[in-house]
């Protein structure tokens, strides 16, 4: 039965710089079918160069970018400040979570204010938390 | 802004310290006249002067102790003192008919006033004396009877300017011991106030920093830990295996349990930095959050029923994260401690607002707490029994919040029957 559901989304980024928990990520959207195809990214620097070279082909950038915020070398933070000065078809072709393990208060009112952060998610990812995607997304469309 | 407001209270401690000097200085004034009066009294008997000791003496007493208690905020009194003391000595010299010996009250009366360390009070003495020796003097001189100024026939004139002079020169002596006491004290205050706001400074730095420390360690912990409980889920559904799911089962309740002792960690840190933030408080919105992430907790699947009851003319203001732990914790434990002999738990929850304050009771019928120990339920790291399953920190947890926001909480319960939180906390 689970072959033959058809996965929400085309693709989607996930940017940790933890092991497992990409891997968590990873299983438990092919689990969930929420993306057909699952990018992971261990480096926010790499993660950008990758975002920025399919700045012609929209069409092939991420739907979500799941964002871990301490990571080390380029932090969440810092990425969201590079992602602010991206061209306009690709922010708005890809919609950025961020994803922690608790929210700190000063994390939480950091990121409340950036225009690119879609919501917050705690980890780990599961089965409620794509749904709510899905439906946030559906009314967002 | 800062600095404004240390100055003011710097200036305000100085003004305490001023004000005790005050207190005690008026309590022995009190001896001085009274013992001043009856050294009147005693010198009446010399020349028979009943009514000037009894009749001044009683004058200079009302004119200073009704300008005490008619103004008692002003300065006032302390220069109608020194005019009384002034008034004394001319009184004592009268009584013994000039002696010259009854001229030295002026100078007890000069150094009496030093205790207030405000120089200005020898001027009201100093005029009182001058007019006495000027007025009295020139009477005797031109031969006035029953003048009684001096044992002389009459003060030269020389006589009376050295007289003055010395006198002027003790008055102003004791008004610059008067004046530098009072700025020695100023600059001691000044000194000791600064060096306790300097430890308070550091002090309040190193808390912060520990807190904040305890904070960030817990808040990294827990990282790691939620990464095991999301391999767990995913190997859970990777096996079919009976005793794999087990072994799961109780890894997962482990994970578990030591993430609720980081997050109880963390509520306390949280609850001891953050400033109290009041707000508005609907209490079926904050109550329906509550609930709703406690019903997964508790090992037997048995459904506890809330009973929620809400009433009162007014919302309540409070802070909503320290209400929500407090909420929590107290509905959690009546969840977790459900009593397995009684077929219907329940956790009943009653808030009432009032235009003062919020009650709420938390009341359940789980296995209650034995009575002798219910002093000790709000202790750090107490443990009912070797049953419980928490980390000891969730009853005290609830009592720093509650005393955060200046409220009280006190405890119910029998063993068997069950347990009754009974919170107030005033309404902001």
């Amino acid at each position: 039965m689970d072959q033959t559901t058809v996965p929400a989304f085309k693709k989607i980024m996930v940017i940790d710089d933890n092991p497992t928990d990409r891997y968590i990520a990873k299983r438990m959207a092919e689990k969930y079918h929420f993306a057909e195809e699952i990018i992971l990214q261990e480096s926010a620097l790499e993660a950008l160069n990758y975002i920025r070279s399919l700045e012609n082909t929209p069409d092939l950038l991420p739907q979500f970018i799941f964002l871990d915020i301490n990571m080390p070398g380029m932090n969440g933070y810092e990425f969201l400040e590079e992602y602010a000065n991206l061209s306009e078809s690709i922010r708005t072709n890809c919609i950025v979570l961020m994803i922690t393990t608790s929210i700190h208060p000063d994390d939480f009112k950091r990121a409340e204010h950036n225009p690119s952060v879609f919501r917050f998610l705690n980890k780990p990812l599961d089965r409620e938390k794509f749904r709510l995607l899905e439906y946030e997304f559906s009314l967002k469309e | 802004m800062k600095q404004e407001i240390d100055d003011l209270e710097q200036s305000m401690h100085i003004q305490d310290f001023l004000f005790v000097i005050k207190r005690k200085s008026d309590h022995l004034i009190n001896y001085f006249l009274i013992s001043f009066f009856i050294v009147g009294l005693l010198l009446s008997f010399f020349y028979d002067t009943w009514e000037i000791g009894i009749g001044v003496g009683s004058l200079l007493l009302t004119a200073y102790y009704s300008t005490k208690y008619a103004l008692p905020k002003s300065n006032l009194y302390q220069y109608v003192l020194s005019v009384v003391l002034g008034i004394f000595m001319a009184q004592f010299i009268y009584q013994m008919h000039g002696m010259f010996e009854m001229h030295f009250m002026a100078f007890i009366a000069s150094a009496i006033l030093i205790t207030y360390q405000n120089w200005k009070l020898q001027i009201p003495l100093m005029l009182v004396v001058g007019i006495h020796h000027g007025l009295f003097g020139y009477f005797q001189y031109l031969d006035f009877n029953k003048i009684y100024f001096s044992q002389l026939d009459y003060m030269s004139l020389q006589t009376f300017i050295i007289h003055m002079i010395l006198a002027g020169a003790i008055f102003s002596i004791c008004g610059l011991w008067a004046y530098q006491f009072k700025k020695y004290s100023e600059a001691h205050i000044d000194l000791i106030f600064n060096k306790r706001e300097t430890e308070n400074q550091e002090l309040k730095r190193a808390n912060y920093e520990l807190d904040r420390f305890v904070y960030s360690t817990s808040h990294d912990l827990r990282a790691p830990l939620n990464s095991m409980l999301g391999l767990i889920e995913i190997a859970k559904e990777d096996t079919n295996e009976e005793l794999m799911l087990n072994y799961f089962k109780m890894l997962k309740g482990s994970a578990k349990k030591l993430d609720g002792f980081i997050c109880d960690i963390l509520d306390y840190s949280r609850n001891s930095r953050m400033e109290v933030n009041y707000e508005e408080i609907n209490f079926s919105e904050l109550l329906k959050g509550v609930t709703e992430n406690l019903k997964f907790i508790g090992d037997n699947n048995r459904m506890v029923e809330f009973k929620i009851e809400i009433s009162g003319e007014t919302s309540g203001y409070s802070d909503k994260s320290r209400l929500t732990t407090i909420l929590s914790n107290l509905i959690s434990n009546a969840i977790r401690y459900q009593n397995s002999q009684i077929p219907d738990p329940f956790v009943s929850i009653k808030i009432e607002t009032s235009q003062t304050e919020t009650k709420i009771v938390i009341q359940d019928n789980g296995i209650g707490i034995d009575k002798e120990v219910h002093a000790k339920i709000f202790d750090m790291f107490y443990r009912v029994s070797q049953e419980s399953v928490g980390s000891g920190l969730g009853l005290y947890i609830v009592k720093e919040a509650v005393s955060k926001l200046n409220g009280d909480i006190k405890v119910q319960s029998e063993v068997g029957s069950g347990t009754t939180f009974s919170i107030k906390i005033p309404n902001k």
